[in-house]
């Protein structure tokens, strides 16, 4: 049997490898997304108090601990004894504020710098090109707007937690403080930084750069690493909208069918298993009445759209219904769709943003409620990557004694997988040649759910990329080693 | 030459605290301003980022402070740094040489930039920095204070041209 590992992915988070296993006739036997970092950070955490939970998990990732942090404070509200309505809407407003400038600047990172080139230079660019310099470089602009709008979600999460990293906004039972009228200002005046009114008209720009490439590229667009899966995320509890803090669990099939129907979300216990296998450090999540094999579901901006009924910001909802009415309605399982959906969500955020800062309950200084403790807490929000699972039970001393994160990445473990084992299927099978082409599909079918494998540590000198080609005698053919 | 002269300096403290010895960077950082030594902008970051390449488009010198993952000699290390299209493989996050590149590129500036490297040799999860990163800290910190904080050594060719400096025990 001959072995392929490309090892790791560029331009994700963290480290992983692929392998790839053919028989003696060059065929694609089986395939695997390997992720090989492993964090341990729910032992780690076990006998910290349990209002510290917030802050320690921001250190699980360089690239979203926002989520941590308000996934993590949602749960330790319910140890406080308090549920997400018991907030003051103060408190609830600030920290939807941040969140969505967390998914602002995230969305706009993945685009810009990790999933354009994907898209400008496409599946053959060479080598040298495949890289967000070659794209900053041939358009200046663009990459001066990605740049500026990442920027604007920073500056919602410094002005909000006090730094852009390991800051404090979330408490248990609401936020460390509102925002002050200069605060706000900042984000509407333009002076010292384009305003939210820009913000969206170059969101609604990118929305735009994305239809029309859609338009010129539909047919790779529409099939590369294309399956059918099911899809899963939060949705409003009222109208079944687009949700991203706090909502119900809602699950469909590839065909539309629910398989989870609005479940609060403290229940998710009762529906959710999760998988292991020996060739990976992640798990791999299903909905336990459908099984292994048939319970799993992609989460992310491509997901939310699938499962949702309508976007409640005016803009957002208009591409939402260009988007739907792509697919007839129907799920849309188009996996380099995601990059079209995340720009959707961007545009929301957008919306949301401006809508909370000309919200005069941002101002207050009602931010703490106080409850009676319990035992157990579960916080769901939608990170940027999809649906993040924090669930914490602690001791009458307050002392965390159980720890279960279930972050978007490993949600989308069996949906990155399946990419690959199609990548594999279509472009490897029968060519068992390790060329640039085939390794950059590989990359772009991961890239596109912009995975994050764990980030939280790098030290200069680390991060070389090592691709091996073995033969069917288990003998070293090729091998390729950057850094 | 001296941030006595009102240089804009901005001092990037880079690392993560919550894995061992990567938290270097901000120890540093964070050293930096309890003894009051220092008069720049001292950011703290898990990762560089492309936003950096604008904020450092106002400096006029830049520092990057990092944990390093191997052997240095006298465990620190100062070094100029120069921009570089060196991004080829890295994922969210850019090396120094990427950033000042970015810079260059995007918005016509280039700072004068140099790189702090520590050695370290523990990146588990876990908050505290080992003895031996610590011994290095503070080996780079002296250095940081007899070669660029003092005023009488701004021009000195180990300090301008980041010459590999071994810093006694």
């Amino acid at each position: 049997m001959q072995k392929v590992i490309i090892e790791p992915v560029t331009r994700v988070e963290g480290h992983g490898k692929v392998t790839i296993h053919l028989d003696d006739e060059g065929r694609v036997k089986d395939s695997f997304f390997h992720i090989v970092e492993f964090r341990g950070f729910e032992r780690f955490i076990q006998g910290h108090p349990y209002w510290e939970a917030p802050v320690l998990v921001q250190r699980l990732c360089g690239i979203c601990p926002v989520s941590h942090h308000i996934a993590a404070a949602k749960a330790i509200d319910q140890l406080a004894g308090l549920d997400p309505k018991d907030l003051s809407p103060t408190a609830t407003k600030i920290r939807r504020l941040l969140h969505y400038g967390q998914i602002f600047q995230s969305h706009a990172l993945h685009f810009f710098y990790l999933a354009s080139p994907d898209l400008l230079f496409g599946l053959d660019a060479p080598v040298e090109k495949r890289n967000v310099m070659a794209v900053a470089l041939e358009n200046k602009e663009l990459a001066r707007k990605g740049i500026t709008m990442r920027k604007f979600g920073q500056e919602i999460i410094r002005v909000i937690a006090g730094k852009r990293i390991h800051g404090i906004a979330a408490v248990p039972g609401g936020v460390h403080k509102s925002m002050t009228i200069e605060d706000r200002d900042y984000f509407l005046n333009g002076k010292d930084l384009p305003d939210v009114d820009t913000m969206i008209e170059w969101t609604k720009e990118v929305v735009g750069f994305i239809k029309d490439y859609h338009e010129k590229n539909a047919l790779w667009l529409d099939s590369f690493a294309s399956y059918p899966s099911g899809h899963l995320g939060l949705v409003n509890a009222d109208d079944g909208s687009l949700e991203l803090y706090d909502g119900r669990l809602r699950g469909i099939d590839s065909d539309g069918n629910r398989t989870l129907d609005d479940i609060r979300d403290v229940d998710y216990v009762n529906y959710f298993a999760e998988g292991v296998e020996p060739w990976s450090f992640l798990k791999f999540p299903y909905l336990r009445h459908l099984g292994r094999e048939n319970g799993w579901s992609r989460v992310g901006p491509l997901a939310r759209l699938n499962v949702c009924d309508s976007i409640g910001t005016p803009l957002a909802q208009q591409e939402f219904e260009i988007f739907k009415k792509y697919t007839g309605g129907k799920p849309n399982n188009h996996t380099m769709h995601f990059h079209w959906a995340r720009l959707i969500e961007m545009l929301h955020c957008a919306e949301l943003m401006k809508a909370l800062l000309h919200d005069e309950d941002i101002l207050s200084d009602d931010i703490l409620r106080k409850g009676h403790r319990r035992p157990e807490g579960i916080g769901i929000v939608e990170a940027p990557r999809g649906t993040l699972i924090h669930h914490y039970q602690a001791d009458e001393k307050g002392m965390i004694t159980r720890c279960n994160l279930i972050v978007s990445t490993t949600h989308n473990n069996e949906p990155m997988n399946r990419a690959v084992r199609w990548v594999a299927n279509n472009v490897l099978d029968g060519k068992p040649e390790l060329t640039d082409t085939l390794l950059n599909q590989v990359e772009i079918a991961i890239r596109a759910y912009d995975p994050c494998l764990s980030c939280a540590t790098h030290a200069i000198g680390q991060m070389p990329l090592k691709v091996t080609l073995y033969n069917h005698e288990g003998n070293i053919i090729d091998e390729r080693v950057k850094s | 030459m001296s941030e006595s002269n009102h240089k804009n300096i901005l001092l990037f403290a880079i690392g993560n605290n919550g894995r061992q010895d990567d938290g270097l960077g901000w120890a540093f950082g964070e050293a930096l301003e309890q003894r009051g030594a220092f008069r720049g902008e001292i950011h703290y970051r898990y990762q560089l980022q492309v936003e950096d390449a604008e904020l450092i488009a106002g400096a006029d010198e830049v520092i990057f402070v990092d944990a390093f993952k191997g052997k240095l000699p006298g465990g620190c290390q100062w070094k100029r740094v120069e921009p570089s299209a060196n991004f080829e493989f890295t994922t969210h996050a850019l090396s120094p040489e990427a950033v000042l590149f970015w810079c260059e590129k995007l918005y016509e500036k280039t700072p004068e930039a140099y790189c702090l490297l520590m050695a370290g040799e523990a990146w588990e999860l876990g908050i505290g920095l080992t003895l031996v990163a610590e011994k290095n800290m503070e080996s780079a910190l002296e250095f940081f204070k007899k070669t660029y904080l003092n005023p009488a050594t701004q021009t000195s060719p180990e300090r301008t041209a980041g010459i590999l400096v071994r810093t006694p025990f």
